[in-house]
């Protein structure tokens, strides 16, 4: 049950956007798309709403075959990027909306509007056009339209992608605790890695239409299947040092920065280094490798200072220079 | 000192602005002014030299003579059910055109080929078809009917229909109807719940397009109507001009009571109207 994709591919003129992609979600899940922009998530969410056809596979919802099942009686919910708010309707027929076309009666209708409205905390708005609203209160709405009714699944097209810093992280912990709350089936595309980590239960990382790896958060973090989505995932990047037999890849936490000399510790020289507040990046030239560790607040070096690098063996990555596929276990 | 000078050339800028809008303003007018004049003069006061500007003793003898004595009042109402109704049927028919011409997809570049096609169709002039016209028209009995007029009307707006329109949805984000969509409504209820009210203005403005040019038709009336069963105001008007006579009074009563509707709808979607022709210029 839940959600399928089985060998779906599309393509666009000889483009492939999506290619032979097979994910398996589970009923209840919170699972998140993630990759750069052009991996082709948007386009898989949008094929499983029915707003693009597969040219190729099989897409199913609850066990049932949905290629051929228009968008309208697919029973999904979906928040747009831009929100999509009616304009010429005031935000109680927006959030209503959904219901008004299954012909709901008025009463009922009314009351359904004002218990999500009372649960997003924008009754205060409900006789107000989305014009007159900040993009915070426009995020809110949209996502009060998807949960109006109850969908099989809810779809996210990076909701939070128009909002600002600070929002952005206050809404990404609402939107957890109310998939927690509800327990509805969410997809939901990002490629802001932060918000995969956060929010998902599972994360799949994409690259130009591929499936890299699909696996929970942690597992993602800590052993990547391979070279790219190291390095897509955790912020900042993880360093990469080429050998000649595999690539080393180290994450900037797993470095120590020491001032003095020590045993076994790889010199390297400070290029600049970044104070975050609560800690420092420490950017270094290490021969021909340039590398980035963390470094508590108040760690300072000046510019161009020969530091050592106390290396933490056992969290080395290893991969094949040549794929870039993960050569542990 | 300085300004002073700044107010003096201002002061001359508008009254030159002035003097423009009202040269250009007597040019537009001025024939309309004369069709005034002309349908409350007696006969002796239309040909008296110097022609009496303002001071004359007005007559309604002439609007009696055109809607009592004569069929203009049922020349006005065929002039009426054939605008709206052809405006209507094209908007109908031309909106659901454009629709599927901005929003569809089609094989072949039909996409653009159709339009091209369907401007192509204004593209000879309209004399080109009389004759054809006349005679399938001829052969289906629809000559001197009301419903021949409407049929040739509402193919002669669709093109101006569908390209007005096509550009007003292409405006339009795709996602509007794509969250209807996914919200549960089938494509026409997008279309009317969602689309249409977000392109009013536009809509307004075709509208008020097709039946000005509707109203004033005089080519096909003229070749498809010869009886008072489907005459309209246009052709009526024309015909009082005959061998022996030119009947000024009747004809400038007419044509008086011929711009009122015209002029009535316009001002009522005016609003409409400038937002409307200015909807693909300014994205808001």
């Amino acid at each position: 049950m839940g959600i399928e994709f089985r060998n779906v591919t599309k393509t666009f003129g000889g483009a492939c956007v999506v290619d032979d992609l097979s994910l398996e979600v589970r009923n209840g899940e919170f699972i998140v798309l993630l990759g750069p922009s052009g991996c082709g998530k948007t386009t898989t969410l949008r094929m499983l709403a029915g707003l693009e056809n597969s040219t190729s596979g099989d897409i199913f919802i609850d066990g049932e075959r949905v290629n051929d099942v228009p968008t309208q009686h697919r029973d999904l919910a979906m928040v747009f990027q831009s929100y999509a708010l009616y304009p010429h309707m005031t935000i109680a027929e927006n959030i209503g909306y959904p219901l008004r076309v299954r012909k709901l009666d008025k009463a009922e209708r009314a009351a359904r509007v004002q218990r999500v409205a009372a649960m997003l905390e924008i009754e205060s708005l409900l006789e107000r056009k989305p014009r007159q609203l900040s993009g915070g209160e426009r995020q809110r709405v949209a996502l009060a339209r998807a949960i109006v009714r109850e969908p099989r699944a809810y779809l996210m097209d990076e909701p939070l992608s128009n909002l600002d810093a600070r929002l952005r992280v206050q809404m990404r912990g609402e939107l957890k605790r109310l998939q927690h709350e509800l327990g509805t089936t969410t997809i939901y595309v990002t490629h802001d890695q932060a918000e995969a980590m956060t929010l998902a239960s599972r994360v799949a990382v994409l690259k130009k239409g591929r499936l890299q790896q699909f696996d929970t958060p942690l597992n993602i973090y800590n052993h990547p299947a391979n070279k790219f989505v190291a390095e897509f995932v955790g912020s900042p990047s993880m360093n990469f040092i080429a050998g000649e037999r595999v690539t080393m890849g180290i994450r900037p936490e797993h470095i120590q920065v020491l001032t003095t000399p020590e045993d076994g510790a790889m010199e390297a020289r400070v290029y600049v280094t970044e104070l975050m507040g609560n800690e420092t990046f420490v950017f270094l030239t290490a021969g021909d490798n340039r590398l980035i560790a963390r470094a508590p607040a108040d760690f300072r070096a000046d510019v161009d200072t020969r530091v050592w690098l106390r290396i933490a063996k056992e969290k080395i990555h290893y991969f094949d220079p040549e794929s870039g596929s993960s050569c542990e276990s | 000192m300085h300004t002073r000078n700044k107010k003096h050339i201002n002061v001359f800028v508008t009254f030159v602005r002035f003097v423009y809008l009202l040269m250009a303003l007597l040019f537009a007018l001025a024939p309309v002014y004369w069709m005034l004049t002309i349908s409350f003069k007696t006969e002796v006061e239309q040909f008296a030299s110097p022609p009496p500007w303002f001071s004359f003793t007005p007559t309604l003898e002439h609007y009696y003579d055109a809607f009592v004595t004569r069929a203009f009042g049922e020349y006005l109402l065929t002039s009426a059910i054939v605008a709206v109704t052809s405006t209507v049927l094209a908007l109908i028919i031309g909106t659901l055109a454009a629709y599927a011409l901005a929003r569809f997809e089609l094989p072949f570049k039909l996409n653009r080929r159709l339009s091209l096609w369907i401007l192509s169709t204004r593209m000879f002039p309209a004399i080109v078809t009389a004759v054809p016209l006349f005679l399938m028209m001829r052969d289906v009995q629809l000559l001197n009917t009301r419903a021949a007029l409407i049929i040739v009307y509402t193919a002669f707006n669709l093109p101006f229909v569908v390209w007005m329109m096509r550009g007003f949805f292409a405006d339009l984000p795709r996602d509007l109807e794509e969250a209807a969509l996914v919200d549960g409504d089938s494509r026409l209820g997008a279309l009317v719940r969602i689309v249409l009210p977000l392109v009013t203005p536009g809509l307004a403005a075709t509208a008020v397009f097709c039946l000005i040019v509707s109203w004033n038709e005089f080519l096909f009336a003229l070749v498809l109507t010869q009886t008072d069963a489907a005459m309209t105001l246009p052709v009526g008007i024309a015909g009082r001009v005959t061998q022996y006579e030119i009947k000024w009074g009747v004809m400038s009563a007419a044509a008086a009571v011929a711009i009122v509707p015209i002029l009535v709808f316009a001002l009522a979607l005016q609003k409409y109207l400038v937002r409307g022709l200015s909807m693909g210029a300014v994205k808001g």
